[in-house]
């Protein structure tokens, strides 16, 4: 995923660092042309050497070349040993001049041969794109080539960095190239008392990665150094373990609010109405396969709303949802108030028949769900990562709760909804139609699963199985907040999976969700009426 | 403080300052209460006043929050279980009749009887002779011979709560707690249940808690009133339905 | 006393049942064994396998239906129970293959080689020995069921409750045995097996063997489940069921008494469970998964709960329905596995034996209200017609 996005900004990098050409092309003085035409020859070892060279040159021109050659798309002539990059067409290659990016006509398959590429040549590759493109005029670019130099330094960008520091206006950017240099200076013949510099600077930045640098680089670094590079990584971890709790905490934040989202539905149908749903699951299945079905409308009829699909797929999922839950509630579980087990198994027949009539329509295998571009991609808060779909997701579910609170305390539905829960039997002697508000919370807390789906269409695997994962978490979410209480849900939630990322690390992701189960149940013998239960007089009977 | 000492003596039930509160509402609000042994006690009291969770602290469904609860003067029951409190000797009828509808009247009575009741005793029991013979006099008692192989369930409203008392008797308790006994009964029923009350009286320790104040009057004996929790009023009927505060509280002008 | 409490159990129906049982536990074999192939009587081996799994599903659905057509306690984890039964069958099978094993190591099965390990985890002590593995079929499910239900129902979780938290068990213990480093191993769990006892497993003989033990395992628990129903501690239970509180005012310990059934109960499961892996040839994790224990509660919901031949009858009859229709038409199984949820709750609550059962007695009950209404007349009329209500 993160590969693929970083991919697509660099290809944007690429199409607007050539609209403005040469503007780089003051390096060192061989020309780009010959040196790539030379990797047709070229081994491992002179294939690197060689694209160091081409870094050297500072042609942004140069970067769809290294990335078709990192993507295994160059290739050679046989005829003259001209390197091209290809694409596939038909029996063909259309081949594309690799420095202008000019068309050069097509060429039989058997005509050209592929350049060999192996993941220490893509490594190299990646930080002389990083390179290259340090230059640029666009803002965002440089940012992201300091970045990539970040990730993959290399001793070669040292000079290109040093020039483009000394040029950088803007303070982030420049932050970041200095952090580079440091980083690259570490692996470089400088001085001992520039590396002893450049520890600082990374020590000053911080962060995990800070960490595996100064890891890597002790071994190579001069052993003077060793005592600050020990200082520097002590100093870094120190920092770093309050970020580390932290992002442990925004981890189980952000499974607590998947937590939430599988079983805010379930508060009301289980929580409120008393009704075991089973099917519950479905319910969020279903809400994923309508974002499914909405995307693929949009792809086909309109592309450019792309980025509106999982806007446009709520009130889908919420209504198709709703009136499944509705149709379930008439249809089935009408008729089995009171009787909860009932109600459980013939909810258990309800999802059998859904997933089976998903798996009909859409096949037994994964769907592919896209991610919109507001929802890709991370940013840093001090040491820890946050991802932007796991930001969405948990004001979403954040949102979805409050609405839910709003709509149960403040509006008349809500108030009919309490007033049936707590006495039927005089809610209907004052005019309220009971079996219609059944119905219709039931088809409530069903469109809220289906606006779960949506939202866990972006981080789960879109299967006619994906309820079934869902169902017994929601259930002990529910039953560990309390039933008959929202907050208690919210509460619950948040906990688990605050609980559920800290028992990670220690003993493992499949073992943590065992501890995490065999605690629930041990709790709900201790309070068997969960976390926020309602205390009253011992019912009879 | 010298009268209770005196009452501790020979009490078979004694309550003193019990309260209990849920979420912040008061259900018994320093309650104190004796039962003496052989005593016919009715209580009365508006919804609310706190009797069927006076009850509950009895039987140990409901533990209370401060207070004494002394069965015969030295068994603490807050710190027993139902189970422990019914093998005890004190019985419990609920308001609604409780008995198992999918047994037959035989069969409910031969559960209710007061032997061992332990896995496996029960797995290898066998009725005897004396067991027989007690059944049936209880048969006898709540004047259901003629019905012992029906099932429960096919019982009428009124017959229901006479096998729940014959369950009771059945438990040999030394006291019983009765709540509501005569609800949804006709009157010649509630009549009957009257004399069948006393009956049972002469022979340990009863406490009903009713509403129907005719029915009471017809048992004739000690009343308790409670409100909000506590001790209202007690005494004989006459004395008590005469407090101006039982008046305010409950009976109404 | 304790022929009395056998004696109890040996009602006409039950004896009938055992006695079809046990008739079809020596027919089968025999004309599987003593028939040609080419006969018109020949009952394939693999057709004996597969009725001989029905039957360890009857006796899991029987397991089922002592805690939950008579005690009330709905348990999704038998299932459970099941496969814990069945990975002590499966333990044992795996120290009989011995050398033969693809690494030909003499004492660690196959998948230990495979994960480096170097010696056998001491929980497979003992395993190697058969009367060793069968007392572990009945107390490893006995004793997760004893540990699990001394908890819940001393806290008095009850009801859907309950009905949670035993599949959060089934489904903890489902995830667990996924891990390679318990020691079961695995997602591929343990199959590959040789011999059972010194005869080998895929022989015609062993498996008329398993299957006459499966039915005669099967009509034992049916004797005993018969015997503890029709006890005094029957009654209890049925009472426990219906009125759980007036049970605990009669002084009983409700906790005690639901605590044996359950153990009893999960006992049972662990008997078909073992008697199940050596005629599949595999356990794996998924038997614990969640959904096989609540298929579990449809055999026996149609069958009729409450009732003891049914949830035998039920379990062959959706099995058979289940096999008939995963060959013939896969895509439509789940429907109507689905479907059969939906009916029975609605329509047919007391399941095929209960309805059978309830009709027969409602006629009866019918009957003897005439011969009353002739022998006492007036008075008892009115109460009838009340009672009728």
């Amino acid at each position: 995923m993160m590969i693929k996005f970083f991919l697509r900004v660099f290809f944007l990098c690429v199409v607007s660092a050539l609209a403005l050409p040469s503007y780089a092309q003051s390096g060192a003085g061989a020309d780009p042309r010959s040196l790539i035409d030379a990797l047709s020859k070229a081994d491992f070892g002179e294939a690197e050497k060689l694209i160091g060279q081409l870094a050297a040159t500072g042609d942004a021109r140069l970067v769809p070349a290294l990335n078709a050659f990192s993507e295994g798309d160059l290739y050679f002539r046989k005829s003259d040993n001209l390197v091209f990059i290809g694409k596939s067409a038909g029996s063909n290659y259309e081949l594309i001049d690799p420095v202008t990016g000019a068309s050069a006509g097509q060429a039989a398959k058997n005509a050209v041969t592929k350049i060999k590429i192996n993941n220490s040549l893509r490594r190299v590759i990646r930080s002389a794109m990083g390179g290259l493109t340090l230059l640029s005029p666009d803002r965002g670019v440089r940012l992201q080539a300091a970045d990539a130099v970040l990730r993959s330094p290399s001793a070669e960008n040292l000079e290109l960095l040093e020039t483009a520091i000394s040029k950088e206006t803007d303070g982030e950017v420049k932050a970041r190239m200095v952090e580079a240099r440091a980083v690259s200076l570490l692996s470089s013949d400088r001085s001992v008392d520039e590396k002893r510099a450049a520890i600082q600077t990374i020590k000053n930045y911080g962060g995990r990665n800070a960490i595996g640098i100064l890891m890597g680089a002790s071994a190579s670094l001069d052993p003077s150094l060793k005592a600050d590079v020990d200082a520097a990584i002590a100093s870094i971890e120190s920092g770093q373990r309050l970020w580390d709790i932290g992002q442990n905490v925004w981890y189980g934040v952000s499974l607590g609010s998947v937590l939430l989202l599988a079983a805010i539905g379930l508060a009301i149908t289980f929580g409120v109405m008393g009704i075991i749903n089973m099917a519950h699951g479905e319910m969020v299945m279903l809400g994923a396969y309508s974002t499914f079905v909405v995307q693929q409308v949009i792809r086909d009829s309109a592309p450019g709303l792309f980025d509106w699909s999982l806007a446009i797929a709520l009130p889908v999922a919420f209504l198709v949802t709703g009136a499944v839950g509705f149709v379930i509630e008439r249809g089935v579980i009408r008729f089995l108030y009171g009787r909860p087990l009932e109600t459980l198994l013939a909810t258990w027949g309800v999802s059998l028949i859904l997933q089976q009539t998903i798996r009909s329509i859409f096949g037994p295998t994964n769907q592919e769900v896209g991610n919109p571009s507001w929802m890709s991609g991370s940013f840093p808060v001090g040491g820890m990562t946050i991802t932007w779909n796991r930001m969405w997701i948990i004001a979403f579910s954040l949102s979805i709760f409050v609405a839910l609170l709003v709509v149960m305390k403040k509006s008349s539905f809500g108030l009919n909804m309490r007033a049936v829960t707590q006495n039927r039997r005089m809610a209907s002697s004052m005019g309220i139609k009971t079996p219609w508000v059944d119905a219709f919370t039931f088809a409530l807390g069903s469109g809220i699963a289906g606006i779960a789906g949506v939202a866990l269409s972006q981080i789960d695997n879109v299967s006619p199985n994906l309820g079934q994962s869902y169902i017994i978490d929601s259930f002990m979410v529910v039953v560990f907040g309390g039933v008959g209480n929202l907050w208690g849900t919210l509460v619950g939630a948040l906990s688990l999976g605050v609980l559920n990322k800290f028992l990670e690390p220690s003993v493992g992701a499949v073992l943590g969700k065992i501890l995490v189960l065999v605690l629930i149940i041990l709790f709900i013998q201790k309070r068997p009426r969960g976390l926020f239960a309602l205390k009253g007089r011992a019912v009879e009977a | 403080m010298n009268t209770i000492s005196e009452t501790r003596q020979k009490s078979l039930l004694y309550l003193e300052n019990v309260s209990v509160s849920f979420d912040g509402f008061k259900a018994l609000n320093s309650l104190s209460f004796v039962v003496e042994p052989g005593e016919l006690r009715a209580i009365i009291g508006p919804n609310g006043a706190g009797k069927t969770t006076m009850m509950d602290i009895i039987t140990g469904k409901t533990r209370p929050d401060t207070g004494t609860v002394l069965f015969e003067d030295t068994i603490d029951l807050t710190r027993q279980d139902e189970a422990d409190i019914a093998q005890l000797g004190i019985g419990r009828k609920f308001q609604k009749p409780t008995v198992f509808e999918s047994h037959t009247v035989w069969d409910n009575l031969e559960l209710a009887l007061n032997r061992s009741r332990g896995v496996f005793a029960t797995l290898f029991y066998t009725l005897s002779p004396e067991d027989k013979a007690r059944i049936e006099e209880i048969l006898e008692t709540i004047r259901m011979i003629h019905r012992k192989d029906e099932y429960a369930a096919n019982l009428s409203h009124g017959q229901k709560q006479w096998l729940e008392i014959g369950m009771l008797l059945a438990q040999e308790p030394k006291l019983l707690l009765v709540d509501e006994p005569v609800a949804g009964m006709t009157d010649a029923e509630t009549a009957e249940t009257a004399v069948l009350l006393k009956e049972i009286a002469k022979t340990r320790s009863v406490v009903v808690v009713e509403h129907d104040m005719g029915f009471i009057r017809e048992l004739g004996v000690k009343v308790t009133c409670l409100a909000e929790g506590s001790v209202l009023a007690e005494g004989s009927i006459d004395f008590v339905s005469n407090d101006p505060k039982v008046i305010e509280n409950y009976l109404g002008r | 006393m304790i022929s009395g409490f056998v004696f109890r159990a040996l009602e006409g129906r039950i004896v009938a049942a055992v006695g079809i049982l046990l008739a079809i536990g020596i027919l089968v074999p025999a004309l599987n064994l003593l028939t040609p192939p080419d006969s018109a009587l020949h009952i394939p081996t693999y057709v004996m396998s597969l009725f001989g799994k029905y039957l360890c599903y009857a006796l899991l659905a029987l397991a089922l239906d002592l805690v939950w057509g008579y005690c009330g306690i709905l348990s999704l984890g038998h299932g459970a129970f099941f496969a814990l039964g069945g990975y002590a069958m499966g333990m044992y099978l795996m120290r009989q293959i011995g050398s033969r094993g693809v690494y030909g190591n003499p004492i660690l099965p196959d998948f230990m080689v495979f994960l480096n390990w170097k010696e056998l985890p001491w929980f497979w002590y003992g395993f190697d020995w058969f009367v060793f593995a069968m007392v572990m079929v009945l107390v490893v499910p006995g004793l997760l069921a004893f540990v699990f239900g001394w908890f819940a129902f001393r806290s008095r979780v009850n009801g859907v409750y309950l009905s949670i938290i035993t599949q959060a068990m089934t489904y903890a213990l489902l995830l667990a045995f996924f891990r390679n480093d318990m020691g079961f191993g695995g997602n591929n769990g343990l199959t590959d097996f040789k011999d059972i006892l010194g005869f080998s497993v895929q022989a015609d003989g062993t498996r008329a063997v398993l299957f006459f033990m499966s039915a005669l395992m099967l009509s034992l628990c049916l004797i005993l489940a018969s015997a503890i129903v029709r006890s005094k501690f029957g009654k209890v239970l049925v009472g426990v069921r219906d009125a759980e509180s007036r049970v605990r005012f009669l002084g009983f310990r409700v906790e005690n008494i639901k605590l044996f059934t359950f153990v009893v109960s999960a006992m049972m499961a662990g008997i078909a469970g073992a008697l199940f892996v050596p005629q599949v040839g595999i356990i794996n994790p998924g038997e614990f998964a969640p959904a096989n224990s609540i298929e579990v509660v449809v055999w026996t919901a149609v069958g009729g709960r409450g009732t003891l031949i049914g949830p035998i009858i039920g379990a062959i009859l959706v099995n058979g329905g289940k096999s008939f229709f995963t060959g013939a038409f896969p895509e439509i199984w789940l429907f109507a596995l689905g479907g059969l949820f939906i009916a029975v709750t609605l329509f047919l609550p007391k399941g095929i034996v209960g309805t059978i059962q309830h009709g027969f007695k409602a006629r009866k009950a019918l009957k003897a209200a005439a011969e009353a209404e002739k022998g006492r007349g007036g008075t008892e009329t009115v109460a009838q017609a009340q009672a009728a209500e």
